[in-house]
């Protein structure tokens, strides 16, 4: 881990809704993390619990109410000029939920796929611009013929596909997946998480993958975050997860998932979650602390020594 | 155990301005009294179309029974008139859908949604339909239900509300309650609560259930026997642990091979690979064969009928014939049956 250089470094980044006003939300409350060059960070946790929320933060799509993003050392929030964010935009792509809605309709898939490179001027001429989009299209499964059509014309998983094979076009090092495979049916997923593994081989991908299937998660990810209320409650390598949870919450997240298999859930417990159960006191610190390492739980000194046994 | 319906020979077309989509070709299976039979399949593969079918719910302008008989409590549910049916819709079979934020009116409290099919269907007075419905508000563990009775559906949260419809299908003590998807739109941890409410008021008012997901972790949990459908057709039905540890269909191995569990490590998952058949013109043979690499000559050309596994498992593959090859099936499939010693020496 200590070789592994940082891609993005994300401090006390906060992001509140309707500040002020009597429903203010704090969607993302203080939340900091790394993510490593090359690896795949997985983030979970409930709806609403403010996952999606730092996938957008981070790229830019909100403007944060605090905190920094440093993509390379260099933050990614505050004031910037066009060249700057050009620059940020390049580098950092994203890939939306819903297939159905983040394709424009009106616009043919050539045009979606080379939209970014139309903007980054990446191609110089209509032919070279043609020629990546067709490259494109094949890298991610479609082919050649597929340029012309409109979106409507595809399938769940192959407008994924198109979503992938866009935030490709720019040649981008960072990809945010926000929920890349929840609207896709169970045999298309795995052709899709598949088709995210050997690209992120291939060109040394960089990924933040949001989503709240946790078998799907484990699978892809190299180290998982698990988010509870707009904090982050536990960062640690997937595997370390899954065998050695320490926060309550993530222990009740992962009694709660079904499993195939009708013999272990048979006999399947399910913890709750209370988030009373901590019992903080006013003047206890609670902290993301590293109980072993590389493993980070959110907890007060008390809970910290209890944890560390 | 004693069969609350039966389904036999189903076929349902639908018509569109491109032709006529054949969406339930040839299905047929039973309920057993007091179980839960899970019903899976990809998105078009029929389990919706086949569950309206039950409840009469298919759009009459544009759908047609072609072939079939539903048969509940000694009658023909295809035959029956939209009056008849409307005395069995709700009262002895009533259904559960997949997104609580629309299957709820939002201009109504959830307490005369509730008292609706009571006053309805069982004649009782307003009082009396107001007391039953408090009760069912709490039977689904809704806390303060006297307050909750006088608000609305935006009032409630994700899991609340399917509570509420949970409460509403269960208005009359059903035969038959049908789940479509009820906690895909729902969050892990929601969604366990449901399921153990589901099956906690199965054991107290005795229904049975037809559950349809596309989630094997969720089927593993709640299912007493699955049916597989892919293409319009049941192509292996079975016990859960028939389904899960001893699979025969090559769908159903692709299936749960594309599942990863907690502890798959391998580099790539298993994907079946294409996309589901075009129901306009349904291929020829096994439409499941374009996708199948086990597929044999024979599969392009008949369809394959329903081999008996065991008493209780069926599969629709040619290779149950006796003719058939030995074919390996893929290794997280073998690693199953070793899990369940009963399988194990097949």
């Amino acid at each position: 881990m200590e070789t592994k250089k940082k891609l993005l470094e994300i401090r006390n980044l906060k992001q509140y809704f309707n500040i002020g006003k009597p429903n203010e939300v704090r969607a993302v409350d203080g939340i900091s993390f790394d993510i490593y060059e090359g690896e795949t960070l997985g983030l979970v946790g409930e709806s609403g619990c403010g996952k999606s929320t730092t996938g957008r933060t981070i790229i830019r799509l909100y403007d944060a109410t605090d905190g920094e993003v440093l993509y390379d050392g260099v933050n990614v929030h505050g004031k910037k000029s066009k060249e700057e964010l050009k620059s940020f935009n390049h580098k950092m792509q994203m890939i939306f939920q819903d297939p159905y809605a983040s394709l424009n309709p009106r616009m043919k898939v050539s045009d979606v796929i080379a939209e970014g490179m139309d903007i980054h001027g990446l191609a110089k001429t209509k032919e070279e611009r043609m020629n990546k989009v067709y490259e494109l299209l094949e890298t991610v499964g479609l082919n050649k013929e597929h340029a012309n059509r409109y979106p409507h014309e595809f399938s769940g998983g192959q407008r994924q596909r198109i979503g992938i094979a866009r935030a490709l076009a720019v040649d981008p090092d960072f990809i945010i997946a926000d929920e890349p495979i929840s609207a896709l049916d169970v045999s298309i997923q795995a052709q899709v998480v598949n088709l995210m593994k050997k690209l992120q081989k291939e060109k040394g991908l960089t990924y933040l993958f949001i989503a709240h299937d946790l078998s799907m998660v484990k699978y892809i990810s190299d180290r998982i975050g698990v988010m509870y209320f707009g904090k982050l409650v536990e960062l640690a390598p997937a595997e370390e997860l899954y065998n050695n949870p320490k926060h309550p919450y993530t222990q009740s997240l992962l009694s709660a998932i079904p499993l195939p298999d009708p013999i272990s859930e048979r006999s399947r417990k399910r913890k709750t979650y209370d988030p009373k159960m901590h019992n903080y006191q006013a003047d206890e610190t609670v902290e993301l602390r590293e109980v072993s390492p590389g493993h980070f739980v959110l907890c007060s000194e008390k809970e910290f020594a209890q944890y560390k046994k | 155990m004693s069969k609350i319906l039966e389904v036999n020979n189903l076929n349902i077309s639908f018509h569109t301005f491109a032709g006529e989509v054949k969406a339930i070709r040839g299905v047929n299976f039973h309920l057993n009294k007091g179980e839960t039979l899970a019903i899976v399949g990809e998105s078009g593969s029929g389990k919706s179309v086949t569950t309206k079918a039950i409840m009469r719910l298919l759009p009459e302008s544009n759908s047609e029974i072609k072939e079939g008989e539903i048969l509940f409590d000694g009658k023909d549910l295809t035959k029956l008139t939209d009056k008849q049916m409307q005395g069995i819709r709700g009262k002895e079979i009533s259904m559960i859908f997949q997104d609580p934020m629309t299957s709820l009116n939002p201009t109504m409290t959830v307490g005369k949604q509730i008292m609706e099919p009571i006053i309805k269907h069982q004649n009782m007075s307003k009082s009396a339909a107001k007391q039953r419905a408090i009760e069912l508000l709490k039977l689904v563990g809704i806390p303060m239900a006297e307050e909750r009775f006088k608000q609305y559906p935006h009032q409630f949260s994700g899991g609340m509300r399917q509570r509420v419809v949970i409460a509403i299908a269960l208005a009359c003590n059903p035969q038959i309650l049908i789940a479509d998807e009820p906690t895909t739109a729902l969050d892990v941890t929601i969604q366990a609560q449901i399921l153990e409410l589901m099956k906690d008021l199965q054991k107290k008012i005795d229904t049975s259930i037809i559950f349809i997901t596309h989630d094997l972790g969720v089927v593993a949990n709640v299912a007493d026997r699955v049916a597989v459908m892919y293409g319009g057709r049941i192509i292996e039905i079975g016990t859960v642990d028939e389904i899960f540890y001893n699979p025969q269909h090559p769908y159903t191995w692709g299936l749960i091979s594309s599942m990863p569990d907690l502890d798959t490590a391998e580099d790539e998952l298993y994907a079946i690979p294409g996309s589901p058949p075009d129901l306009l013109n349904p291929p020829k043979g096994d439409a499941f064969a374009p996708r199948n690499e086990y597929a044999m000559k024979i599969d392009l050309e008949q369809e394959p009928p329903m081999f008996k596994v065991s008493d209780t498992h069926y599969a629709a593959t040619w290779l149950l014939h006796p003719d058939a090859p030995k074919v390996e099936p893929p290794a997280a499939v073998i690693k199953r049956r070793e899990m369940y010693p009963g399988f194990n020496n097949k």
